[in-house]
């Protein structure tokens, strides 16, 4: 039986019971300082004074660093970013959002280094400022970074077909703007980062997501040789894309250097939290084209994403965001826009179902908005209209592997959508809805990955990609296992550690059971080839005789020999290969050509209550399935489907950062809340639909479930009361005002909905 | 300041200011990294120990205020003979994905059991809800829990292979 398929537990499931799961939170290096920095309180100003001498002065504190110093430094670049370095250590002449730092300091002891904060003496000259993404690239706005006209920081295009020949072919044309605010990861582990300069490099462990991307950007701040930084993450307590890519590590890192030689920590607390990354905000606008039976003709999605202040990764994503704003459906024609504006915000960044989330909210409740315009079932429009296999999408390309229908299919069956519904009950209203997505996955990419089997006849695998609770390393352990025919057991995973595991971009995205898992799996494979050629020169056997099975090399007659003896016998201590996985795929200028070597898949089906005199709503029935090719690890698929879900009820019902002259006013876990036992939904059913062929293609699920979250709902509320929203999160007070409104508008003799 | 501290069975003297939280004498002068920081408000539960087999925030207490007291955390559950049955139903059940949540949970479970060793669904929902899990583990959790009550697993959601 294979490994791959089984229920393996979590490799390190001890430990996470006992309480000493390694988190980077825990390390303490000898001779450790404590880090404390002191961060803009205005959303834009320009930086008048800044005398830090005081603070030096002070009990404990061995270093501090401000901008100026650092951006004076002989051999140090002291703007960063993943491709557009345009976001300063600490900032130097000005700042652009709340929260910016602007002076680090390291004491001996954190309330050291807290106090020494206090001492230091800024003089801002407060700018105007930009809020919201609309607002920012309005005519006249202020700018957030010169020469950035219309605080437009990306721009991309999709074209296909003639949208407005296209329009004029239609019975019905609906348009309509969606909203999606700011939230937080909320990572129950906070960010660390720990950095010590050394024997002329650098080494910095920290809870990222991206650790070749931090020693990227770490080797072109400081001027080293990429191999002279060394990057090492451990399990972290949470990621859902806030960890990556570039996140305290450069101001860890030239803190280290100010300190010049002992090793710095930074640990960020809860309020930092919330100015050190966020969810993009975002306004999506739709304008779609019918024909009266219901088959989709032309679309125009214009998406306004409120990258920040700084551009951060939003030039990936905003990009990845514009396609997966478009839906999974047929069209004739589309033109698309996605704008990536600046504003005086912390930077946002990847955050579970990156950008699908907020695509998926718009079209999806737009979906239904059409049904009921067209007066079709939301169900049988879809069907209508979905993409299916080899159908051509609006990037041009064949869409392969398309199990959309089949996805929500499932979805809708495992609710039972059949079963009578009490619509009305006192003062509770009932209602269903659905939701299909597509999602992008990171293309072009590779992954690498090392295999190595020992002479004690174990395995290890050698990885960056970061385990996180996902499973990742299980999974990897499960992979390795099988094309070595070991236990999974008998496999070790080792890493992340740039000095010793090799490349990977990032762990987000959902890509690691494809990507990482193919470079593994090659790996393997190769060494799997090394021990039938071992096994051939020793029993003088052709290899391609040989087989492997129970961590032997068989011969055709039956005998055998262990990966152990083997290697014994050839004097060698292990046996190590290299594996490669990549895809493929680009698009031109107007998004034509492979927007995605894969594209991810999921669909939910949920039942809500509404309560009209609260306007409470409460999800009591949710069904999410995702596409996973072959499953890996059932239980973990579980866990991830269930886990998407449960995340994604925030951000539906009440998750929002609220901004108030560019400060967060709930920065904190009281004021902003996330979904706790008592939200979970009493009945929570998932299913990981795969292909019936053997060998089939093993796809990520990291994130399917969740984008169909916000837009099942809303479309149930919608079913249940006949209120519309529009913006997300779907308060009790929005939905009661919604349903005062509502009666109103009857009342008055107004439409009803 | 020295503080005289009694925590998992035996007396520790803990070096820490007065104003350190229990959650920060635990963690900076005992290295217990069991009990965690997630939000610093007693809101998240992930610091959550026994004091006197009651579960409280560790990170809304002052060490002080410990003393004397009999401190309880996920380090000193395990015995010679093994793990505690509450670290073993969460093995048994998947009930975490990224764990930091973890200890905070079991500590919370333990508590309840230790009150109620028969909790209602509701009841156990009620206990845990002042306990976080932001990957979303909540249904295996009632099924640990479930479990230690003595009662079966929801049935498990269906899942298709």
């Amino acid at each position: 039986m294979s490994v791959i398929g089984q229920a393996t537990p979590l490799l390190d499931a001890r430990r996470r019971v006992d309480g000493s799961l390694p988190f980077v939170l825990n390390l303490r290096l000898p001779g450790m300082l404590h880090a404390k920095v002191l961060r803009s309180p205005y959303p834009h100003a320009r930086i008048m004074r800044l005398d830090p001498s005081a603070a030096a002065q002070m009990p404990g504190v061995v270093a501090v660093l401000t901008g100026r110093e650092l951006a004076e430094a002989p051999g140090i670049s002291h703007l960063y970013g993943l491709r557009q370095k345009d976001q300063p250590v600490l900032a130097v002449d000005k700042v652009r959002f709340v929260g910016e730092p602007v002076v680090a300091v390291a004491a001996e002891t954190a309330d050291q280094a807290e106090a020494a904060l206090a001492a230091i003496e800024v003089e801002y000259d407060p700018l105007p400022a930009v809020d919201g993404e609309l607002e920012a690239c309005a005519p006249g706005a202020p700018l957030v970074h010169d020469g950035v006209a219309g605080n437009m920081g990306t721009h991309y295009k999709l074209r296909h077909g003639d949208v407005e020949a296209a329009f004029a072919r239609c019975d019905v044309v609906l348009e309509e703007t969606y909203t999606s605010p700011a939230a937080q990861h909320v990572t129950l582990e906070p960010h660390v980062t720990l950095a010590q300069f050394e024997a002329g490099g650098l080494t910095v462990h920290s809870t990222s997501q991206a650790p070749y991307a931090v020693r990227s950007a770490l080797a072109g701040i400081f001027g080293l040789a990429p191999e002279r930084v060394s990057v090492k993450v451990g399990p972290l307590g949470g990621g859902y894309g806030g960890k990556g890519h570039l996140r305290l590590e450069p101001l860890v890192a030239a803190l280290a250097w100010k300190t010049g030689g002992r090793p710095v920590r930074l640990e960020a607390t809860r309020a930092e939290e919330f100015v050190i990354v966020t969810k993009h905000p975002a306004t999506v606008r739709l304008k779609t084209g019918a024909r009266r039976d219901g088959t989709l003709v032309a679309r125009e999605v214009d998406v306004w994403w409120n990258i920040g202040a700084y551009m951060d990764a939003s030039h990936m994503l905003t990009r990845g965001g514009l396609l997966r704003a478009v839906g999974p459906y047929r069209f004739e024609a589309v033109r698309g826009d996605s704008y990536g504006v600046y504003t005086n915000r912390p930077p946002a960044a990847a955050f579970r179902g990156a950008m699908a989330s907020q695509g998926a909210w718009a079209y999806e409740s737009h979906m239904d908005s059409l049904a009921h315009r067209l007066g079709l079932d939301p169900l049988a429009l879809r069907h209508k209209n979905l993409l299916r296999l080899d159908d051509r999408w609006v990037t041009g390309e064949a869409m392969h592997d398309a199990h959309y229908a089949e996805l929500l299919d499932e979805a809708v069956r495992l609710l039972d959508w059949q079963r009578p519904l009490v619509r009305a009950e006192g003062a509770l209203r009932r209602g269903r809805g659905m939701a299909v997505m597509l999602k992008s996955a990171q293309t072009p990419s590779r992954s690498e990955a090392r295999v190595a089997v020992h002479d004690d006849g174990r395995a290890t695998v050698f990885t960056s990609a970061v385990e996180m609770g996902q499973g990742a390393h299980t999974i990897l352990a499960q992979i390795a296992a099988d094309s070595l025919a070991l236990p999974a057991d008998a496999v070790q995973v080792v890493g992340p550690d740039t000095s010793v595991t090799p490349f990977e971009p990032v762990t987000s995205g959902s890509r690691t059971t494809h990507m990482m898992g193919g470079a593994v799996q090659r790996a393997a494979q190769a060494v799997g080839q090394e021990l039938k050629a071992l096994g051939g020169r020793r029993f003088e056997v052709e290899p391609s005789a040989l087989k492997l099975a129970d961590g032997q090399v068989c011969m055709p007659d039956g005998q055998s020999a262990s990966y152990a003896s083997l290697l014994q016998w050839a004097g060698q201590p292990s046996l190590e290969r290299l594996g490669e996985h990549k895809v493929e795929g680009q698009m031109d200028d107007n998004s034509q050509g492979i927007g995605s070597a894969h594209w991810h898949q999921g669909a939910g089906a949920c039942e809500v209550e509404v309560d009209v005199e609260t306007g409470r709503l409460r999800v009591t029935r949710y069904a999410g399935t995702s596409w996973a090719g072959r499953v890996v690890n059932p239980v973990r698929a579980r866990a991830q489907n269930q886990g998407n879900i449960i995340y994604g009820l925030g951000p539906t019902l009440f998750e929002a950062m609220v901004f108030d002259g560019g400060q967060v006013t709930n920065a904190n876990l009281s004021d902003y809340l996330i979904p706790s036992l008592l939200d979970i939904p009493p009945e929570l059913l998932t299913a990981c639909l795969e292909s019936s062929e053997p060998d089939a293609e093993m796809h990520g699920i990291g994130e399917m479930t969740l984008p169909c979250v916000a837009p099942a709902v809303a479309n149930a509320l919608f079913d249940a009361t006949g209120i519309r929203l529009y913006d997300l999160p779907l308060t009790a007070e929005r939905i009661w005002r919604a349903l005062r409104e509502q009666a109103a508008q009857a009342g008055a003799g107004g439409k009803e909905a | 300041m020295a503080f005289s501290l009694h925590v998992n069975g035996a007396e520790r003297v803990v070096d820490a200011p007065a104003h350190w939280t229990l959650l920060r004498a635990l963690r900076e002068a005992l290295g217990l990294m069991g009990p965690r920081e997630a939000c610093g408000i007693g809101m998240c539960g992930s610091c959550t120990v026994l004091l006197d087999g009651r579960a409280v925030s560790s990170c809304l207490l002052l060490t002080p205020q410990a003393v004397g007291r009999r401190i309880l955390t996920v380090e000193g559950l395990a015995g010679p003979a093994g793990l505690h049955p509450a670290q073993q139903a969460f093995l048994d059940h998947n009930a975490f994905q990224c764990s930091f949540c973890t200890p905070g949970f079991i500590m919370a479970s333990v508590a309840l059991l230790g009150e109620n060793p028969h909790p209602t669904d509701d009841e156990i929902r009620e206990h845990l809800a002042g306990n976080w899990c932001r990957c979303g583990a909540y249904p295996e959790i009632l099924n640990a829990v479930r479990a230690l009550a003595g009662r079966g697993a929801a049935t498990d959601p269906p899942h298709a292979r």
